[in-house]
């Protein structure tokens, strides 16, 4: 039995080398790893594929592969991707980002919609780059300025609900981080943590004792933003989201990144990688570009709240 | 097709099949042996990882560290056992209770943070993903194979001692072994333990290989499991009638389950369909047995009906 595997392996590893050699120097063959489908993730995704196929055409060849929500697929595909020798992975959330890391050291890895690189990488001193064949595009939103539109909007709020999933560490990392620009505002804050689909509702039900309240970037709320709007808007309180896809759910409001913009600058810097041979290990992390008040006009309208005219309406 | 590139993803898809093997070979403990359903295993999986990524990160010894998830892989089976022997809730249920709870602890365990990340290069980790095509000792595929043949060795020896044949009397007929003075309720807690200790181990290695421990690690390992112990037994079984020959085909099942999942990739198609294709093989493994029991008993009647005329 043991003879047999390592006899298996040694063939596999003869026939990878033969089909390294054949695929030099042709198109680049870049994998995408996406942890599951939703708004900000796929825009993220699309944006990638956007800015790679606009510098390098038909030079380059995208694998997209989504993970479906489950982890252990992560593994699976990443494991594909480096079978594959593909020339660079873009990790697409951070247990995507974790797996592909644990898969290869020399593969070029990009990262997107990752809150912070320190915590998903586990990198204590955090100064912007990891050292190793990682880096991308932070998805981190504006937090203070978050803060600030939501007391733009609601002044004479006392309490606010900060509701989130309790699987999701980059979640918890924003509540605790606007709880403490918000209760410097002067408002009190409270913690509402879902497990999943099945108490989204209760969970909110319960969030809806305060007087506003706010989603942050958080993955799994934004695939249940239905649910979560059956309740809310119902209940008469307006939600402040982390982001554009969670906003036009079941939110009036949101100091937003584009996720398809934070996936262009993924894409930009992989070109960089692929054609310029930047070393990524010492490429700094890249934030969003921009940030743009948006607002939901139908749920403004049907909790009757007035935006000021900075606000632009999503489409 | 890249033939090349299938065969180079080969050893990843077996070293992931070998580690979920082990996961399998606990839900054997429990669904086949003591023939109880136990959903706890969804639950104490992402346990083990917890704990061995709450430990590694620590500086402790990683043997130490899957040793400890082990351990309190144990008790999440206690809990369960409890539930049911003592509580008198059906298995089943006091398995998803358990999985419930676990979430929570899980979080716990973790320090409420939902994702750890066990970084190899920064720790001693027994095994890791990076190394699964390097043709040395640090390759993933021979540790979990060795702890995969001392395991089995182990579990032989264990069901070979009377109070292993008491577990195994309780789930053939457990009105006969109660009969026989075995206090069923007894064994069946200690199965689970069993059982649950080994899920944990292997969601503690997972975690190693992986790179990071996360509380939604363990969703669907059940349907992994189970659908590793079927189609071991559907490709293997017919070869193996001793209890360790039943046990490796457990894993051999895995790694299929891990070959037939990369092969799928391999083939380009859309991942959005994963999902249900692991249904669909799945169903297939469970129904072959099925039309070849039909396909036996229509024979046999034939074969009567032939008598009397």
């Amino acid at each position: 039995m043991k003879r047999i595997a390592s006899l298996l392996l040694a063939l596999c590893l003869c026939l990878s080398c033969v089909a390294v050699a054949g695929a030099e120097g042709k198109t680049y063959q870049v994998g995408v790893l996406q942890l599951v489908q939703h708004v900000a993730l796929d825009a993220a995704t699309q944006g990638f594929q956007d800015a790679l196929k606009e510098a390098l055409g038909d030079s380059v060849n995208i694998e997209v592969k989504n993970a479906s929500g489950e982890f252990n697929n992560c593994t699976t595909i990443a494991n594909d991707f480096v079978a594959g020798n593909v020339d660079l992975i873009m990790a697409n959330a951070t247990p995507a980002l974790q797996a592909s890391v644990g898969a290869t050291g020399d593969i070029p890895i990009l990262g997107t919609s990752i809150t912070d690189y320190g915590t998903a990488l586990d990198i204590a001193d955090w100064t912007g780059t990891t050292g190793i064949n990682v880096s991308g595009t932070a998805d981190l939103a504006p937090l203070d300025g978050q803060a600030e539109i939501l007391n733009e909007l609601f002044p004479d709020a006392k309490t606010v609900g900060l509701i989130y999933c309790s699987a999701e560490a980059n979640s918890l990392y924003q509540v605790r981080t606007i709880a403490g620009y918000l209760n410097e505002l002067g408002y009190e804050t409270k913690e509402y943590a879902f497990a999943d689909s099945n108490d989204v509702a209760s969970v909110t039900e319960s969030a809806c004792e305060c007087d506003v309240l706010y989603i942050p970037t958080d993955n799994t709320a934004a695939t249940y933003t239905e649910t979560i709007a059956n309740v809310v808007i119902p209940a008469g309180k307006p939600v402040i989201a982390g982001e554009e896809g969670i906003c036009v759910g079941c939110g009036v409001a949101t100091l937003t990144i584009s996720y398809y913009d934070l996936g262009y600058a993924t894409g930009k810097m992989a070109v960089k990688v692929l054609t310029e041979g930047a070393d990524i290990s010492t490429m700094p992390v890249e934030y969003a570009p921009q940030f743009t008040k948006k607002y939901n006009a139908a749920n403004c309208e049907a909790l009757n709240i007035q935006v000021p005219e900075d606000y632009v309406a999503i489409e | 097709m890249d033939f090349a590139k299938l065969l180079n993803a080969l050893p990843g898809a077996a070293s992931q099949g070998v580690i979920w093997g082990m996961m399998a070979i606990g839900v054997y403990i429990t669904y086949r042996i003591l023939d109880v359903a136990d959903l706890t295993v969804d639950g104490s999986m992402a346990t083990g990882g917890a704990v061995a990524a709450v430990l590694i990160t620590q500086g402790v010894n990683p043997w130490l560290a899957v040793l400890c998830a082990f351990l309190v892989g144990m008790l999440t089976g206690l809990l369960t056992g409890l539930f049911h022997t003592a509580m008198g809730i059906p298995a089943i249920l006091a398995g998803i209770l358990t999985q419930l709870a676990l979430y929570s602890v899980n979080l716990r365990i973790m320090d409420g943070k939902a994702n750890m990340a066990v970084n190899v290069n920064k720790y001693w980790v027994l095994v890791s993903s990076r190394n699964v095509r390097v043709l040395s000792l640090q390759n993933p595929i021979c540790l979990t194979l060795l702890l995969t043949v001392i395991l089995i060795a182990l579990l032989y020896l264990f069901f070979g001692t009377e109070y292993g044949n008491a577990l195994r009397a309780t789930g053939a007929n457990q009105n006969m072994a109660r009969a026989q003075g075995i206090n069923t309720s007894r064994a069946k807690v200690v199965g689970l333990m069993l059982s649950n200790g080994i899920v944990a181990f292997s969601g503690a290695m997972l975690t190693q290989y992986q790179g990071f421990a996360d509380v939604q690690m363990g969703r669907g390992a059940i349907v992994i499991g189970l659908a590793a112990v079927i189609i071991g037994e559907v490709v293997l079984g017919k070869f193996f009638r001793s209890l360790w020959g039943k046990l490796l085909c457990v894993s051999v099942g895995a790694i299929i389950y891990y070959f037939v999942m990369q092969i799928v990739l391999w083939l380009g198609l859309n991942t959005n369909d994963l999902k249900m294709l692991t249904a669909l093989v799945v169903a297939i493994f469970l129904a072959v047995p099925y039309w070849k029991g039909l396909a036996m008993t229509r024979r046999a009647g034939r074969g009567k009906e032939e008598k009397h005329a």
